[in-house]
């Protein structure tokens, strides 16, 4: 168990955490950024890959990351559940909240990315 | 030694430490102890009290304006006074009043509710607040010589740059905002660190109350928001008295660069001013209700998930800009999704009261109004995500209700449960059941009355900060009744200053805790002692107040001894080590008058350009007062701890 609690609170846990914000993050900014810049420009592609391209790969990389980060908040909220029934210390009681608050969070920066990417798939750059 | 003689020493010698803890954390009673306090309650309510006085003036602003257009082709008011008094009573709400008292707020409370002594950086406190009081009457100065700001509160350029903005009044906002940007600056770096290393010991951050992680994300949000408003202001002046072209499309500039970075800061800054308010209704509800918050670990998701999604909607204010369409889409799948967040704080609220006791007082029922308001504004709030909505309303009085819904409804009506909710620990009196409740039922129908019909109006087509309208366009009706719950919303908030302050003269005195509340601040005596905790309160649950163990260590009889305050670890609040704290010093006062120096200097310039001489004499003051600040304390190794 104590195992477990370690693994739970290094990097992996804060990924679980804040991975989806980060990767939202990045993907607004990329693909929001490169469809203004290049539209602004006048160009329709970034050294001869479309627009549409780019910004496509803005959305299905953010959003496997998150989907990565929602999986690994998965596993470990249930190992946390699991653990805080031998151990109520106030230390697994915070990892087990901070992995349903990744949890939760991911879902939700998920489904802005997907809400986001939709439009790609409608709509023309530059339009 | 008898039972009794040993327990009659036991009292005596903490009797004794008790009286040396009040030595070395009370303040001097003199002039210089006024100036040079660094007490985080004395500044807190300091901070309290000049965001009320702005308050004031920038709600007098206010009622000169709906008197002006109370009726069609109105003449109280000049365009040019019109301009004035708009771009004031804005600039002053969002940046002189909102911000500002809850960083008052969070300044008294913030150490109380993690048992600590003192914020992270007391002097660093007291400085953030001198700035605060210097810039903002530096602003309100320029008003009454007729030099007030007079571009809107976001002063978009072009009309903001020259050569369409000719006077000062531009440059008092620019430099006034880059000098109250020093202030809150400071004042979130504190918050961070109080919180992140001064925690009781126990108090792991699930144990941390939600006050406490509303004033965090919010200290974040400014950190990271902050700058790009900075820079915006910064590049405006230089636009302005130093011909660079940032802004200026003829040269190379962009317009829209301004939009984009006032924006980046400008919606977390909605946030910035609501989340606060919203921790201060999770405060409440659970003294009202008998219960605490429920969902505790979604009420934190919601804190978290808004601090970062606010700042991935800006370009919702900008859907009228000609942006390419596909842009928009990821600020509207952003502007929407952050409605569940909200939302998520809403419901936990309406559930806590569902499944409590209800006890109805003053604080509650402004929290109950916060929660109609709010939602009303967030309505609307969703409407203008959508962007073909958005661009039908834009600029009309329509986003001035909407406004006015989320920010007096989201932050106000909160802030005023608040002070009522807190009175007994700022003042140590209780305030008078019945006046507050006739001020609340008047903010209430005021507010609405006010607010309301400009939902209308500005359906109706009326654009925003015309100074006057001719008759017969439908809109006066809705103007009319605008002014009169403008006027009713006046009389209920001077109905609240005057319960304050007989409160304060007349009030009965207040017991420690008199709402049965379950956080660590009804611990303390009301008001606090100048070292809030004598012995350092050990956490063991959510709610320390309601668990007997919490309690018990409370009474303990170890105070903690010298003017020292304890830091424990950041994500499970474990003892760490002591810290010596700094006196009481002049030092930050001086520093916040270097930079007015700084400041008039480069206003005065406009009219004399000599005076750059002026400018350039408040940064040697800067420098030598930082210096000073810095310089090492002679004090052995040991002694030494974190310095100021």
């Amino acid at each position: 168990m104590p195992t477990q609690t370690r693994r739970a609170g290094g990097f992996l846990l804060w990924f679980a955490v804040l991975g989806g914000a980060l990767a939202w993050t990045v993907h607004l900014f990329v693909a929001w950024g490169v469809d203004e810049l290049t539209c602004r420009a006048g160009n329709t592609s970034v050294g001869g890959v479309p627009v549409r391209g780019i910004v496509g790969a803005g959305v299905a990389v953010p959003a496997l990351v998150t989907i990565a980060a929602l999986l690994l908040a998965w596993r470990g909220w249930r190992r946390a559940t699991a653990a805080k029934r031998d151990d109520d210390s106030p230390r697994m009681e915070r990892t087990g909240m901070l992995l349903l608050i990744g949890l939760c969070a991911d879902v939700l920066f998920l489904a802005i990315i997907l809400a986001g990417g939709a439009a790609v798939l409608v709509l023309s750059p530059c339009q | 030694m008898s039972v009794d003689t040993e327990e009659q020493s036991r009292s005596t010698s903490r009797d004794e430490a008790l009286a040396e803890l009040e030595r070395d954390w009370g303040e001097r009673p003199s002039l210089r102890g006024w100036f040079s306090t660094v007490d985080h309650k004395r500044i807190g309510r300091r901070y309290m009290v000049t965001a009320g006085i702005f308050f004031i003036l920038a709600g007098t602003d206010a009622m000169i304006l709906r008197t002006q257009l109370a009726r069609p082709n109105a003449t109280l008011l000049s365009p040019e006074m019109y301009d004035q008094l708009f771009t004031m009573h804005g600039t002053a709400m969002i940046f002189l009043f909102s911000t500002p008292m809850f960083f008052g707020f969070g300044n008294f409370l913030v150490p109380l509710l993690i048992g600590a002594r003192d914020m992270a950086f007391p002097r660093l406190n007291a400085f953030g607040y001198w700035v605060f009081v210097c810039a903002g009457t530096v602003m309100f100065t320029s008003q009454l010589v007729g030099r007030a700001p007079d571009g809107g509160w976001f002063g978009y350029v072009p009309l903001t740059d020259t050569p369409y903005s000719t006077g000062v009044n531009l440059d008092v906002y620019s430099l006034g905002l880059l000098f109250l940007g020093v202030s809150t600056t400071a004042g979130a770096i504190n918050f961070i660190v109080t919180v992140v290393k001064m925690r009781a010991p126990g108090m792991s951050l699930n144990r941390m109350p939600l006050f406490v992680w509303a004033i965090v994300g919010t200290s974040f949000m400014v950190i990271f928001a902050l700058p790009a408003l900075n820079l915006a202001n910064a590049m405006l002046f230089l636009d302005r008295r130093f011909g660079a072209h940032f802004f200026d499309p003829g040269h190379g500039g962009s317009t829209l660069l301004w939009q984009h970075l006032f924006w980046i800061f400008g919606h977390p800054d909605v946030y910035i001013i609501v989340m606060p308010a919203l921790g201060i209704v999770s405060a409440v509800l659970p003294a009202f209700c008998r219960r605490g918050v429920v969902a505790y670990p979604l009420m934190v998701l919601a804190i978290v998930t808004i601090s970062i999604i606010s700042f991935g909607v800006w370009v919702h204010h900008m859907f009228a800009t000609g942006l390419p369409q596909l842009s928009y889409s990821f600020f509207s799948a952003a502007s929407t999704l952050i409605t569940i967040p909200s939302g998520i704080q809403i419901f936990a609220w309406l559930f806590t009261m569902l499944r409590g006791r209800i006890v109805v007082r003053t604080p509650f029922l402004f929290v109950v109004g916060f929660i109609v308001t709010f939602v009303l504004g967030g309505f609307t709030g969703v409407m203008f995500a959508i962007t073909a909505f958005d661009q039908q309303v834009t600029d009309s009085y329509f986003v001035v209700a909407h406004f006015h819904y989320v920010l007096f409804g989201g932050a106000v009506f909160p802030m005023l449960a608040g002070i009522y909710f807190w009175l007994p620990k700022f003042t140590g009196r209780m305030y008078a059941e019945r006046l507050s409740r006739w001020a609340f039922w008047l903010v209430f129908l005021g507010f609405n009355t006010t607010f309301m019909p400009m939902h209308v109006s500005g359906l109706l087509g009326m654009p925003r900060r015309i100074y006057t309208y001719p008759g017969g366009l439908g809109w006066d009706i809705w103007n009319l009744i605008s002014t009169v719950g403008a006027y009713i919303l006046a009389v209920g908030l001077l109905l609240v200053l005057i319960g304050v302050v007989h409160a304060v003269r007349r009030g009965a005195p207040a017991p420690d805790d008199p709402w049965q509340g379950d956080t660590l601040e009804w611990g303390t005596t009301s008001p606090p002692r100048p070292y809030n905790f004598a012995p350092v309160p050990q956490v063991h649950s959510l709610h320390p107040m309601w668990d007997e163990r919490t309690t018990g260590a409370l009474a303990i009889d170890e105070p903690l001894p010298d003017h020292r305050a304890m830091t424990t670890s950041e994500l499970d609040g474990r003892e760490e080590g002591v810290i010596e704290m700094p006196e009481a010093s002049l030092l930050p006062l001086a520093v916040a008058a270097g930079i007015l120096v700084v400041v008039l200097g480069l206003l005065w310039a406009w009219y004399w350009t000599g005076w750059y001489w002026f400018a350039g004499a408040g940064a040697l003051l800067i420098f030598g007062a930082v210096a000073r600040w810095l310089w090492p304390p002679e004090r052995t190794p040991e002694e030494a701890g974190v310095a100021s």
